[in-house]
């Protein structure tokens, strides 16, 4: 069984010559325009015709040099970005941690916070109150449940949004770069908890450059280049492909 | 509609709270700000200017109350997506929530604020009448009309900010165009149609019907923003839903 298909997936975006974000700019944009002078945007396509499948209790790796779609990829498989072209089929509910973070309010506490992001994980108020201890336990932050979040330093807002993001039992956990800014215990947890969370048939689509985690976790991996599919398949043979891009024939 | 029941109600308390976060006097100001228009305008009108209507802090702090609860509605759901970025940029769930959450947290903030200013009326000399029981009626279809206001005006503002600037010359405008602090007699017929089919209008005028003049206010004065309130609704979440798509670029 599939939880996962991506068919086609096409995403631009676009580059301005010039920003225009007030009405006067784009009032005298529009009179050049008629005036005849050119549009002034590039397009920029951040992803080109990807397509894969990922099946149930498979994770999948995405990797790939700076720049190359992987975080566009989670953004619209989390979908918060909406792609030009394709479409995405998910079963089952998706969490995501982007670029370090799950969505929190700065000027909320580390309590308050949990409560807007369980419930917007689909979580009753009920249940949150009861896993509010161990999500605080996990993240290792029971003294500062009531400290507001822009107070907390990025490693411990980045051990909060992970262990709130996997107590509320996603079915496809999305992780980019996560693991980065947190301690060696803290990583070590994570594992394990990885582990856990996959031996239960859960899936994780995992964008890292450390290759040693994206071959421990993952059966599948997608290598992008430039926005485009390289290759697709067993770990092993496209990590390697990309170890053999970057270091050169 | 029902499966974000949960997170409406935890958005509304989020953005109740964070209204009034970092601050002293917290709530208090939500009453201390009405107070101090109604004094100042009450001196002005009263006392510097006469001519000025019979008891008129009760003429004025109802209208002004009913406007409160559109202005500061209105302005502060402009800002409910962008002044949300960390969630827009991060999680997916339907973004007019963010809109209904900031209304919601509005509703609540001018329910307390009428709540604490019956006993002051009735200290000025407002006879308390069965009429009251309509309040409700007219905050609730008032509500509708803010919200239809609030969908366009907080997608519009993720592409362009100057909306907040003009909606501000709208609001100050509106205050003077809406009879707050003059009677609706005192318009002149010619204008007197196109006047009185202004929403805010009839909502003002209904509310000083309830607490002022004592009368039952007509069909008119709650079908018009009714309607008008449906309408806006409709084509504001048109385009809410059009813009909606690139907010997490645009932000």
């Amino acid at each position: 069984m599939e939880i996962l298909r991506v068919e086609d997936l096409w995403k631009k975006f676009k580059i301005p010559h010039e920003r225009r974000t007030t009405v006067f700019e784009n009032i005298v944009g529009a009179l050049q325009m008629l005036g005849g002078k050119t549009f002034s945007y590039e397009e920029f396509w951040a992803l080109k015709e990807v397509s894969f499948t990922v099946a149930k209790g498979e994770s999948l790796g995405v990797i790939g040099e700076n720049g190359s779609g992987k975080s566009t990829l989670l953004k619209i498989l989390a979908r918060i970005l909406r792609p030009d072209r394709g479409k995405v089929q998910a079963v089952g509910r998706i969490a995501p941690i982007l670029e370090l973070g799950v969505g929190f309010h700065p000027d909320l506490t580390a309590k308050e916070n949990i409560l807007v992001y369980g419930t917007i994980m689909g979580l009753k108020n009920s249940e949150l109150t009861k896993r509010m201890d161990s999500i605080l336990q996990f993240a290792a932050l029971e003294r500062f449940r009531d400290a507001k979040l822009k107070n907390l330093s990025s490693g411990m807002q980045m051990r909060l949004g992970f262990s709130v993001a996997i107590e509320t039992d996603p079915d496809i956990f999305l992780i980019d770069e996560a693991l980065a800014v947190g301690d060696m215990e803290f990583q070590q947890k994570c594992l394990s908890k990885f582990k856990e969370f996959k031996s239960t048939g859960k899936t994780m689509v995992l964008v890292s450059h450390a290759l040693n985690l994206v071959r421990e976790f993952c059966e599948k991996t997608l290598l992008l280049s430039r926005g485009e599919m390289v290759s697709f398949g067993e770990t092993e043979t496209v990590v390697n492909e990309y170890i053999r891009r970057v270091q050169g024939p | 509609m029902l499966r974000y029941t949960e997170l409406v109600k935890s958005m509304t308390i989020k953005e109740f709270k964070l209204r009034y976060r970092n601050s002293l006097f917290g709530f208090l100001w939500s009453l201390l700000n009405p107070l101090a228009m109604m004094v100042i305008l009450t001196l002005v009108f009263s006392t510097l200017l006469r001519g000025g209507m019979e008891n008129f802090p009760v003429f004025l702090l109802p209208a002004l109350l009913v406007w409160r609860f559109f202005s500061i509605g209105t302005s502060m759901a402009l800002w409910s997506i962008i002044g949300n970025a960390p969630l827009v940029t991060k999680v997916y769930f339907p973004r007019w929530l963010l809109v209904l959450s900031s209304n919601l947290a509005n509703l609540v903030g001018s329910t307390l604020e009428f709540l604490a200013s019956l006993p002051l009326l009735l200290a000025l000399g407002m006879k308390l009448s069965w009429l009251t029981v309509l309040l409700p009626a007219v905050l609730a279809i008032e509500f509708v009309f803010i919200a239809g206001v609030s969908l366009p005006l907080a997608a519009l503002n993720v592409y362009y900010r100057d909306i907040n600037q003009i909606w501000e010359i709208t609001l100050q405008a509106g205050f003077f165009l809406c009879p707050i602090i003059y009677s609706a007699n005192l318009v002149p017929s010619s204008y007197a149609l196109l006047y009185s089919l202004n929403p805010m209008t009839r909502i003002i005028e209904s509310t000083r019907k309830i607490f002022y003049y004592g009368t039952l206010p007509a069909a008119y004065d709650l079908a018009v923003p009714l309607l008008g309130g449906l309408i806006l609704m409709m084509f504001g979440y048109a385009i809410f839903v059009r813009l909606e798509p690139r907010f997490a670029e645009e932000i």
